[in-house]
């Protein structure tokens, strides 16, 4: 169809689509100007009126076939004809309002659920990089035996840039790291979020400036010659309020003068997850931001804190990229065999990067979304039903339909636009549930010292899931059901009122089917949540819990202020003296990161000492942290044995270590492990004397499984990052003020971060983050009982007023009330056996996977079974009981006489 | 190429009330050619049909509008009300440009099929 014709065409009809009536009227008066002169022609032959009259409605053949020719010629029929369909399904549905209203709630939780799903889904996982091309980016890991996902280090970064062959490109970032900064030089500075790139970053990710320009490899070439940095846009537009002229502008970095040279684009927020850099520096400037001290960024090969990514060049695959890969990862072990010989190397797609074991939240957020399906799926089949029930009541009326010549493919439909009214109307319900769902996810503040984003939006690709899921919805529901409808014999049809009355229990399979579903979904669902919950349950009273609402936190990072490694040790040595003289604080600790805090615990490799290492591992890993003497009263963790970290365990003194009793138990299964030595950093590193274990708690979530944790004294192993922990009798808030005179009296300038108390931190982490999955799963449990109950309320009454002559004529030969009530309800309750015992091999599954997935909810909980299933079954069987009482009671001969 | 000149998706058949009038696509040819003379409105239309044919090609009235009426759907005459000299309103309907190409390439069409025609007929000796 070419433009011209459009011109023509598309004014015409729109006209017939928006002025149906004005195109009437003209059809109209167009014949009847041409009757009007047939009409006089006729007369003027001599005939009478009448005569004349007839004569030129019989040339034309039929007026009002050729008006609806005439309409025909306007190509829109289609249109009209689902115009017709929608109005004629708003206005059956209506008939059944309390019906529909219901179907509609349960298909837009269902939707709406899903779509929220969704979104998550996409934000975790299946968002591509917001780079050009992105499919051609990979990422290059190094893997060792605990992990298959390790950074490389800037040394070995280099190699791999000089030696691989199959990217036109390879880059290399760190993550985010906390820098101090300062708009004006002397002001205190401020932490935000920095990251360290390669200075062929952008070029090769294809990002181009909104404003200035990127990086260069010449701003990358000379250490500490290119003092430049481009801003994130988030942080241009409320730290600059999108001041174009900030690009040639000098800001401080950890007390270092960086000139802006540009400003990222608004569709580059970053490439990770849940973090935004602030601003990016060169390589090159690391030295200002030295991420750890004990290490050398640009020297030392095992210092690995490198994001490598590459773009594979044309013609390059992902299994050549993957052999070349495990060349290098070879050629490392042979040239550094002391820090590369336990180490390959592999190449990983952008799926593979985010469903990675260690990332722990995209499993919560498959879990959620194939249960929101489970929902959406029970929603379905009480769609189904329903349009099953009303299409069987209505079998009379399609019989007609067909009998005056209504063609089959028509009346599916017009029975399938019903269902799209519903999924429609659904749909858009499920958009403003989806909406709450995303809002409400967005509300969880997550306390961390740099800004966590959570990526769940209700964007475009999200709208476009839903409008989608309705329409598989619309279809799934309204299918079979039209077609079962309409393949009604309609001679039968029209004779009877009933049509499977006799001798055809096949047609109520389908809705047998769906209530066997229902109760077996339900359970599932229902079963789920109680494991869930039990495991968070158990996770809450466990450990550091007696402490919560009495101790404040806060973060140091002397670094941003420049101190020495020598300097920073004094300082947290006077902090942590000064704290606790004063009054109102009981005790105060430092740590790296306090149990079920956010911050990832550091690794420590180690070696038992006198331990025959197995073959192909040269060091076992467990979780660490540095803490001083205060620590384990503060977080009142209990020493089981030997004793824990003392102020005399000094940087000059033996060194010595606290491990829990699941390290213990684990290295030494039947002695005691105080006096045990290990060797830390492999084989050959520092001897350091186990003298106490501690109590086991919950690290990172309260659902874990028990895990090996060390601790070491600070003072033997400092580190520059730590986080005091105060604890006070009562409210720790009032802790806050003489905590900021203290620093300030230490120095002026010296920023304290994430300052909160440890309950932000704890509620978040146990009770609020784990609370909302219970209280999801649970909801949609409950949803999917609701939806049960109503589909085995519907069936059995549905069942009941179709077989209501049946038993009036059993009650007329003789059937006491009681024989019709079991009659009527043995077949509901048959059916939910059938679902309970379906559902109760599924529940169990689904409980030993997610034991095995998530949680440690302990074995399968056969209290919650036992709780559930006689509930679910209490509960049908009023269901069916309702419906069945109203048939037992009804007189015989009413009932002989119901139609 | 030969178009179907009523109808072709009709429902509730009228086919049966009588055969088609004309060989199919010739009264699209036929309007097309009158529309090209001058605008007309329907009954001038039949009234020019009847004339120029007379009795050797019947045109049923009843199958000029709806044919009218595809034509002005596919872009071919545009319609328009206007007064006639006995002042009434009548839809008049004109040749577009595009209607124009249209009947060149109908005419075209039916003179290589008329001729393709009375070739055979003359070869048959009949």
């Amino acid at each position: 169809m070419n433009i011209q014709r459009l011109r023509y065409t598309v004014p015409l009809r729109l006209k017939s689509i928006f002025r149906p009536a004005q195109v009437e009227r003209e059809l109209d008066a167009e014949l009847r100007f041409h009757l009007d002169y047939k009409i006089e022609e006729g007369l003027a032959k001599g005939l009478t009126p009448d005569e004349a009259r007839l004569a030129a409605l019989r040339a034309m053949d039929g007026l009002d076939q050729r008006k609806e020719q005439m309409r025909d010629a306007r190509r829109i029929q289609w249109l009209t004809d689902f115009i017709d369909d929608v109005r004629y399904a708003l206005r059956s549905l209506r008939r059944t309002f309390g019906l529909t209203a219901f179907v509609l709630v349960t298909l837009a939780l269902g939707i709406g659920l899903s779509a929220a799903a969704f979104s998550m889904v996409d934000g975790l996982i299946l968002r591509p990089y917001p780079v050009s091309q992105p499919g051609r980016i990979v990422d290059l890991v190094s893997t060792t035996h605990d992990t298959g996902f390790d950074n490389y280090s800037y040394r070995e970064y280099l190699d791999i840039r000089r030696i691989s062959s199959n990217y036109s490109g390879v880059v290399a970032n760190t993550n985010v790291v906390p820098v101090g900064f300062s708009a004006q030089p002397g002001t205190t500075p401020r932490i935000k979020a920095g990251m360290l790139v390669s200075g062929n970053y952008f070029r090769v990710l294809g990002v181009d400036p909104q404003i200035g320009r990127m990086f260069r490899e010449e701003d990358d070439a000379v250490r500490g010659r290119e003092a430049v940095t481009v801003l994130g846009p988030d942080f241009w537009k409320h730290e600059f309020g999108s001041d174009p002229s900030v690009v040639g502008r000098t800001v401080q970095l950890n007390g270092t003068d960086f000139t802006i040279v540009g400003v990222a684009p608004e569709s580059f927020p970053g490439m990770l997850l849940f973090q935004r850099p602030d601003f990016y520096v060169p390589f090159a400037m690391a030295g200002t931001f030295s991420l750890d001290r004990q290490k050398n960024f640009f020297e030392d090969r095992d210092d690995r804190e490198l994001i490598v990514r590459a773009r594979l060049k044309a013609g390059a695959t992902l299994s050549s990229a993957r052999s070349e890969m495990a060349v290098i990862a070879r050629t490392f072990a042979n040239d550094y065999p002391k820090v590369n010989r336990d180490r390959g190397g592999a190449v990983r797609t952008l799926f593979e990067m985010r469903t990675r074991d260690e990332a722990g939240e995209w499993k919560f957020i498959v879990v959620f979304a194939v249960l929101s399906i489970v929902v959406l799926a029970v929603a379905c089949t009480n769609v189904a039903g329903l349009l099953l029930s009303r299409g069987q009541t209505r079998t009379r009326e399609i019989a007609v339909r067909l009998a005056i010549g209504a063609a089959r493919s028509r009346l599916v439909r017009m029975l399938l636009t019903e269902s799209l009214v519903l999924a429609t109307v659904g749909g858009l319900g499920g958009i403003v549930v989806a909406y709450a769902a995303i809002r409400f996810f967005h509300t969880l503040s997550v306390p961390s010292e740099l800004p966590v984003v959570l990526p769940f939006q209700l964007d475009r690709r999200v709208l476009l899931a839903s409008a989608a899921l309705s329409l598989v919805t619309a279809i799934a529901c309204g299918l079979a059901p039209a077609l079962q409808a309409t393949r009604a014999d309609f001679v039968a049809g029209l004779k009877a009122t009933d049509v499977d009355a006799s001798g055809r229990p096949l047609r109520l399979r389908g809705r047998n089917v769906l209530v066997v579903a229902q109760v077996a979904l339900s359970l599932v669902l229902l079963s789920a949540s109680f494991v869930m919950m039990r495991g968070f349950r158990l996770g809450l009273d466990a450990g550091t819990a007696s402490v919560k609402d009495h101790v404040l936190m806060a973060r140091f990072d002397p670094r941003v202020m420049q101190y020495t490694p020598a300097q920073t040790q004094r300082f947290y040595q006077l902090l942590a003296d000064r704290m606790r003289a004063t009054a109102g604080v009981q005790s105060a600790a430092f740590t790296e990161n306090p149990p079920l805090g956010l911050n990832a615990f550091s690794r420590l490799a180690f070696v038992p000492d006198g331990f025959v290492m197995p073959r192909d591992r040269e060091t076992f890993t467990s979780m660490m942290d540095s803490v001083d003497e205060g620590y384990f009263r503060t977080m009142d963790i209990a020493i089981l044995h030997g004793r824990g970290i003392l102020s005399s365990d000094a940087a000059d003194a033996p060194r010595v270590a606290v491990v829990n009793e699941q390290f213990a138990n684990h290295y030494w299964p039947r002695e005691d492990a105080v006096g045990k030595r290990i060797r830390l950093d492999g084989a050959a590193g520092p001897l350091v004397e186990i003298v106490g274990v501690a109590q086991t708690v919950k690290y990172r979530q309260t659902f874990e499984k028990p895990a090996d944790f060390v601790y070491l004294p600070l003072a033997q192993h400092p580190m520059p990052r730590m986080v005091l922990l105060m604890r006070s009798a009562s409210d720790p808030h009032q802790l806050l003020e003489p905590l900021k005179s203290v620093v300030r009296a230490l120095d002026a300038n010296m920023p304290i971060s994430d300052a909160r108390t440890y309950a932000d931190v704890y509620r978040y982490n146990a009770v609020e983050g784990p609370g909302t999955g219970v209280e999801i799963v649970g909801t949609m449990g409950a949803v999917g009982l609701m939806l049960t109950i109503a589909g085995l309320y519907g069936l059995v009454s549905y069942t009941v007023s179709r077989r209501t002559r049946e038993i009036g004529i059993r009650m007329a030969i003789g059937a006491s009330p009681s024989d019709v009530l079991r009659l009527v309800m043995s077949k509901g309750l048959v059916l939910v056996g059938i679902g309970t015992a379906i559902g109760l091999v599924l529940g169990l599954g689904l409980d030993r996977l997610l034991n095995a997935f998530l949680f440690n909810a302990g074995g399968v909980d056969i209290a919650v079974f036992a709780a559930i299933v006689p509930a679910l079954l209490a509960v049908t069987a009023i269901a069916a009981y309702v419906p069945a009482r109203r048939a037992a009671q009804i007189a015989p001969t009413r009932a002989l006489r119901y139609e | 190429m030969l178009t179907e000149g009523s109808g072709d998706t009709l429902p509730l058949d009228t086919e049966m009330s009588k055969p088609t009038d004309l060989v199919q696509g010739t009264l699209d040819l036929l309007l097309l050619k009158i529309l090209a003379l001058e605008p007309l409105h329907g009954w001038a239309i039949s009234l020019r049909l009847w004339s120029l044919s007379g009795d050797i090609l019947q045109v049923s009235e009843g199958s000029l509008y709806p044919a009218l009426h595809k034509l002005e759907q596919e872009g071919w005459i545009k319609a328009e009300w206007k007064t006639t000299e006995n002042n009434r309103q009548a839809k008049f309907y004109t040749l577009t440009r595009l209607g124009k190409k249209q009947l060149e390439t109908e005419s075209a069409n039916w003179k290589r099929l008329s001729s393709a025609i009375s070739h055979v007929v003359q070869l048959s000796g009949l």
